[in-house]
């Protein structure tokens, strides 16, 4: 084997072209590397989406947007070093290419002077984003001082989220509701994390970036909506089976429709005949109120035994539920995942676990403790209970 | 000593099975791993191609998502533990004897034991989708959700004690190489003068022996949790389930480090050797792995930045990782100082060397983004992460693997990959990767979440998913191509002859395959990339080197003779993890099987020690009984 | 070129050859040490993150009873300084020393694992058992992994004894009790740790108060 002249390759199926031009970067050389930057820049343009309801793009509160901001900083930034660097990569592998005849390289070993600068130019510029990034992270911990902050519990369950008021409108109105969040035009909000079982974690991304709810801790976060509307939501730390299943609403209302919301709540509803049948089944037969509310927020001792029951494990039928108080209100529910119409609750009520497998109201309830996990219910029992949610307003 | 050799004497020329069975060459213990690894490869590619199948299309029920879970978290899994790392230990075995001009590894027993312990591991865990219990709370397991009643079944046991035995595997193979590579270079080899994949395997090395035991640990917690009721991570006797994450990450972060700097070490050969320029700034890079190796330390909690630990803590870990990029970004300029100005041959190995540079520089990036703790509240937990991690764990080191596999695969087997399949399986995976998991940055930031077993159609990320999917197929095909090279390589493949590359490194002045005792004569290293040093000064004294070093009897030469006691002592091990598993309905088996695996573990360690360094010598006196080849 | 006069050429490997000098075994020794470094400390640190944070009895300060672990420190303590005049036995060739010696440290070993099985049981009496609450959890992993290191070392240091009664240790094979005493030295260091943080310091611990980590500490900031 000689070292010198080069050998040609080893095998004549090579299937890279090899140019018989002088070793300068060639016109076609200069067109390729030139499509493939574009082709590189559109796609990267392509795929941000603002229309959909989970995007971080489309920001309507201040906390979203200064996150938001500082990725878009950083996304620029990374896009100008990936064409720095990636095309230098791409022109040596096309400029430098081996041709036939071509002697031994020139044998460097370094650069001192380079390296200095390839090292001192990113530390600096990354020391820079750095120090943007913590004062960004430590305005952010908190609402702003002095501002009219709504303070709110949020507790993550398998599988659904529940909130908690503890003074919903200044005068001392304790709200208890389940996966949609009500909360008023341009106030911040502050959010109070637990958990009662696993991890979870609560992400309303058009608003604000996720903070974990984890078990025996007290996280938080902190959003204001800017504008009118409905805002989605999802767990997201995996939370078991169902942790797909996992969603919420924030609806974000003007001033006044918040407190006539607030007012509303825990009312009696007017109940049509049907639907006082309804309640019957709720209370009785259908087991229902012993793991849901539907009257109002939730004394500290039933909250605590919903919890014990959840805790005893299987040998319980009793488990901490979404509070239904209000669930006429809703949208969506089941934790976001139906809409809100008498088909869904049909499906839902009569086999839950075909909708949400692993929920743990087929698996506790005494009403479903049947041989398919259906409801013992028959469908006019489960029509009466449907009329007497859809009236609790 | 009376022992079992009494009996059953020490092997000195097995064939067939028994000769891998009992084999201690490092060279049949690199191609074990590397096919092993590969066969576990395939089934994790096969759990990812369940997965993107399931997501698809939104709202889909190809599987259940207790299925689902135990998809991703398998998948994860096995590819961490049971392909890339056993992969790169694959090379670590074959390659660094070689590269330092030594006959063996140190311990040529304990290397064997790593690789049964490996293999029995990876069998371990997945034996468990034959009792359908295969553990699903994902790869890193968070406490809470592993602990009971939430994780009900065996599923998060099978994970902990085959993890457990892969650690086992993981520790023996680095402490030896470790000692191997500090003790056994050849004469003129000073520790600058090292080819740069045996720097990263040292650093490598000690990042394993120092981060292990930290899992270790969790893991003992996490199963006697389990199975003794303790408290460690469960909340309602006073754990913290945050405790399991910082000591699973402090383990963690270094882990990735050891996924990725022999992948790094692997690419600082080959670029070198197809520019025909010596690395640029060799010292530099060195020390750039090294840098990584210890700031790898300092920033866990960055997988930790949404679950609550204060500005303060995220403050701290924000700036670590940011400066992490540093060291990383300066090997990839040096990378590209390699080629500039090089005479740069694109052949499949260099392609992959260039490709691995290319994603790894995307994974990087959106690294940096993620290491902004503010906006990674936004990506941390969607598809924006999953994106990040295969552009470094798949772009990088996997691109690297395969790097070596085309570079170093004829001096394993004396003949040279198909360079037409070659090409095309690099072209497929590449494009396949990025058709794959570039959509995933855009779903995750549109708002994706991982982990999750199916989506509905109402957030537009339909298309996005359907398009990842479809790369998944493009990859599948790519894989195919390469099973196929290797098949007809190997029966029908060119002959390389001992330096098919022109390269700088002592294993290529050998001969491929290089003969059981690798060097005959201890070789003197003149420098870095001594091989290129020697053909050129015989090249201008006018003696070209025309063909590998002479070869020997070997019967002249005495190598470490084959053992069958590393494989008992390592199915000890594994009958220990059984016996932890064993329930219903073979609980009497729960305390006499730990017993006799305890046996066997001490009849395996005994055996070992006391066995004579060849059979003959059974019967020579005591004096070199325990100095025995290890 | 691969004949020289119709004989092969015969390799010229030294054995002993080490780059560094030190041998084989006894660097992976100091390596495997290293990495029970990090073992004992990943358990010592969970100790440390839960002290103070049983939700239930009993508490350190109810049963940890220092003057008898002292008696069993000082044992063991002693166990080292018995298997350092093992080694000066081996390498004078002392063969009645040898075997005395080595005895006298898996012995003193033996009589700490007795005093330890005597603690673990007066605390179950106590009713603490290691799923009682966080400080049995920590508690007996810990001691517990340590024991099992001192076991596995007795154990050890029997199987060199009766090497050693055949006559089959000495000068000649040194390292292989050198060896034996460097992860013997490192079990005892390993314990006079232990001894500190859950015996001198921990041991008055009470129950979930303030006063255990009520400063911020880098602990608490992590946590």
């Amino acid at each position: 084997m000689r070292l010198a002249p080069p050998r040609t390759s080893n095998n004549s199926n090579n299937l890279m072209p090899e140019s018989r031009h002088s070793s300068t970067f060639s016109r076609i050389d200069k067109w390729r590397s030139l499509s493939v930057v574009v082709l590189i820049l559109g796609l990267l343009s392509v795929g941000c989406d603002y229309n959909s309801d989970m995007t971080t793009f489309s920001t309507a509160g201040p906390v979203a947007a200064k996150q938001a901001l500082l990725f878009n900083v950083l996304l620029w930034v990374m896009v100008v070093v990936f064409v720095l660097v990636e095309g230098a990569l791409v022109y040596a592998a096309i400029k430098f290419r081996r041709r036939p005849g071509d002697p031994l390289p020139k044998q460097v070993h370094g650069n001192t002077v380079l390296e200095i600068t390839w090292t001192v130019i990113p530390t600096i510029l990354i020391l820079a984003l750095g120090v943007w990034s913590v004062q960004t992270l430590f305005e952010l911990d908190k609402p702003p001082a002095g501002s009219d902050v709504l303070e709110i519990a949020a507790t993550g369950h398998q599988w659904w989220f529940e909130f908690e008021y503890p003074d919903a409108d200044g005068n001392g109105t304790f709200v208890t509701t389940a996966n949609e969040l009500r909360v008023p035009v341009n106030r911040p909000v502050h959010v109070d994390l637990h958990s009662d079982d696993v991890l979870h974690s609560f992400w309303i991304p058009r608003l604000a970036g996720k903070v974990d709810m984890v078990p025996t801790r007290n996280n938080h976060l902190w959003f204001q909506s800017d504008e009118i509307g409905v805002f989605h939501g999802q767990c997201a730390e995996l939370c078991g089976r169902a942790h797909a299943l996992m969603k919420f609403r924030v609806q974000v209302l003007s001033e006044e429709d918040y407190l006539a919301w607030v007012n509303g709540f825990g009312q009696e509803p007017e109940l049509s005949a049907e639907a006082t049948q309804g309640q019957v089944v709720f209370n009785g037969e259908g087991g229902c109120v012993v793991c849901h509310s539907a009257t109002g927020s939730d004394s500290p001792a039933t909250v605590d035994a919903r919890v014990q029951g959840f805790l005893a494990g299987r040998e319980s039928p009793i488990a901490p539920g979404p509070n239904l108080t209000d669930l006429a209100t809703r949208e969506t529910f089941a934790a976001g995942i139906l809409d809100l119409n008498r088909e869904n609750l049909r499906k839902w009520i009569t086999d839950p676990e075909s909708v949400k497998s692993g929920n743990y109201m087929s698996g506790r309830a005494m009403v479903y403790q049947t041989e398919d996990g259906t409801t013992k219910l028959n469908q006019k029992q489960v029509s009466h209970v449907i009329e007497y949610l859809l009236s609790l307003k | 000593m009376a022992t079992i050799t009494d009996v059953l004497e020490r092997p000195a020329n097995p064939t067939g099975l028994w000769s891998w069975i009992t084999t201690v060459d490092h060279k049949r213990i690199g191609i074990l791993y590397g096919v092993t690894a590969f066969s576990f490869f395939l089934i994790a590619g096969i759990e990812a191609g369940i997965i993107r199948m399931q997501l698809a299309v939104p709202e889909n029920g190809l599987v259940s998502p207790d299925v689902y879970n135990q998809m991703f978290t398998m998948h994860a899994t096995a590819m961490i533990f049971m392909a890339i790392m056993p992969l790169s230990a694959a090379f670590f075995n074959f390659v660094i004897p070689l590269a330092i001009g030594a006959r063996d590894v140190a311990f040529p027993r304990l290397n064997a034991f790593s690789y049964w312990s490996f293999l029995f591991g990876a069998l371990l865990i997945h034996s468990s989708f034959l009792f359908g219990q295969a553990p699903d709370a994902g790869w890193f397991s968070y406490a809470p959700l592993t602990e009971e009643p939430y994780s009900i079944g065996k599923g998060i046991d099978f994970w902990a004690l085959g993890l457990q035995v892969l650690g086992v595997a993981s520790l023996a193979a680095a402490f030896n190489f470790v000692v191997t590579i500090i003790n056994l270079r050849a004469p003129g080899m000073t520790l600058m003068r090292m080819p740069l994949f045996v720097w990263m395997t040292l650093v490598t090395s000690i990042l394993l022996v120092l981060a292990f035991p930290v899992i270790t640990v969790g893991l003992i917690e996490l199963t006697m949790d389990r199975s003794f009721g303790t408290h460690f991570f469960n909340t309602v006797g006073g754990g913290d389930p945050l405790m399991w994450q910082h000591l699973f990450w402090i383990f963690g972060h270094p882990e990735v480090y050891i996924l990725i700097l022999p992948a790094m070490g692997i690419v600082s050969e080959v670029l070198p050797a197809f520019s025909r320029k010596p690395l640029f700034g060799y010292p530099v890079v060195v020390f750039s792995g090294i840098v990584i190796g210890i700031m790898g330390w300092a920033v866990w909690s960055h997988h930790m930045f949404t679950v609550g630990l204060g500005p303060v803590a995220n403050s701290v870990f924000t700036i670590t990782t940011m400066l992490i990029a540093v060291p990383t970004g300066v090997k990839i300029f040096n990378w590209i100082g390699t080629m500039w100005g090089g005479s740069i041959k694109l052949n499949t190995a260099m392609l992959y060397a260039i490709g691995f540079v290319a994603l790894f520089i995307v994974g990087g990036l959106s690294g940096v983004s993620h290491a902004v703790s503010p906006s990674d509240a936004q990506q941390q937990d969607t598809y924006y992460i999953v994106a990040h991690i295969h552009y470094v764990l798949f772009g990088g080191a996997i691109f690297g693997l395969f790097t070596g596999i085309y570079y170093w695969f004829p001096k394993v087997t004396g003949k040279l990959l198909d360079e037409t399949l070659g090409k095309i399986n690099f072209w497929l995976l590449f494009i396949g990767m990025n058709i794959t998991f570039f959509p995933m940055h855009y779903l995750g930031m549109n708002g994706m979440p991982r982990r999750i077993y199916t989506y509905s159609t109402e957030y537009g990320w339909d298309f996005l998913n359907l398009l990842a999917t479809a790369g998944y197929f493009v990859l599948f095909v790519g894989m195919l191509v390469f099973i196929v090279n290797v098949i007809l390589s190997v029966k029908n493949g060119k002959e390389s002859g001992h330096d098919p590359w022109d390269a700088p490194g002592l294993e290529w002045t050998i001969s491929s395959p290089p003969p059981s005792y690798n060097f005959a004569k201890v070789p003197q290293v003149l420098g870095q990339d001594h091989y290129w040093i020697v053909k050129r000064q015989a090249e201008a004294a006018g003696t070209p080197i025309m063909g590998p070093e002479p070869f020997v009897d070997p019967a002249t030469i005495h190598m470490p003779n084959p053992s069958y006691w590393p494989i008992v002592t390592a199915f000890g091990l594994l009958l220990l993890a059984v016996g932890f598993l064993i329930e219903f309905p073979w609980q009497y088996l729960k305390f006499p099987i730990p017993i006799i695996a305890g046996l066997v573990i001490f009849t395996g360690v005994m055996g070992w020690s006391f066995e004579p360094a060849a059979p003959e010598e059974h019967h020579a006196e005591g004096d070199h009984s325990e100095e025995g080849h290890h | 070129m691969a004949h020289v006069g119709g004989q092969l050429p015969t390799s010229e490997v030294d054995h002993t050859y080490t780059t560094t000098g030190i041998n084989h075994r006894k660097l992976l020794m100091w390596v495997f040490l290293g990495s029970d470094c990090l073992f004992f400390g990943s358990l010592i640190a969970t100790y440390m993150v839960y002290r103070g944070q049983s939700l239930v009895g009993p508490y350190p300060i109810d049963i940890i009873d220092i003057p008898v672990t002292t008696i069993s420190t000082f044992v063991l303590l002693c166990s080292s300084f018995a298997m350092v005049q093992a080694l000066a036995a081996t390498n004078k060739n002392d063969q009645k020393g040898i075997q005395i010696w080595l005895f006298a440290t898996a012995f003193m070993g033996a009589i700490f694992i007795g005093f330890q099985i005597y603690e673990f049981n007066a605390f179950r009496l106590e009713g603490l058992f290691v799923w009682t609450n966080l400080f049995g959890s920590t508690f007996f992993t810990l001691t517990g992994f340590h024991g099992a290191h001192v076991t596995l070392g007795i154990v050890w240091i029997m199987v060199l004894f009766f090497v050693a009664r055949k006559g089959k240790v000495g000068p000649h094979n040194a390292l292989d009790v050198e060896l034996c005493g460097l992860y013997w030295h490192f079990v005892d260091i390993v314990w006079i740790v232990i001894f500190t943080l859950l015996y001198l310091v921990g041991g008055f611990d009470a129950g979930p108060v303030a006063g255990v980590l009520t400063e911020p500490s880098l602990l608490s900031l992590l946590a």
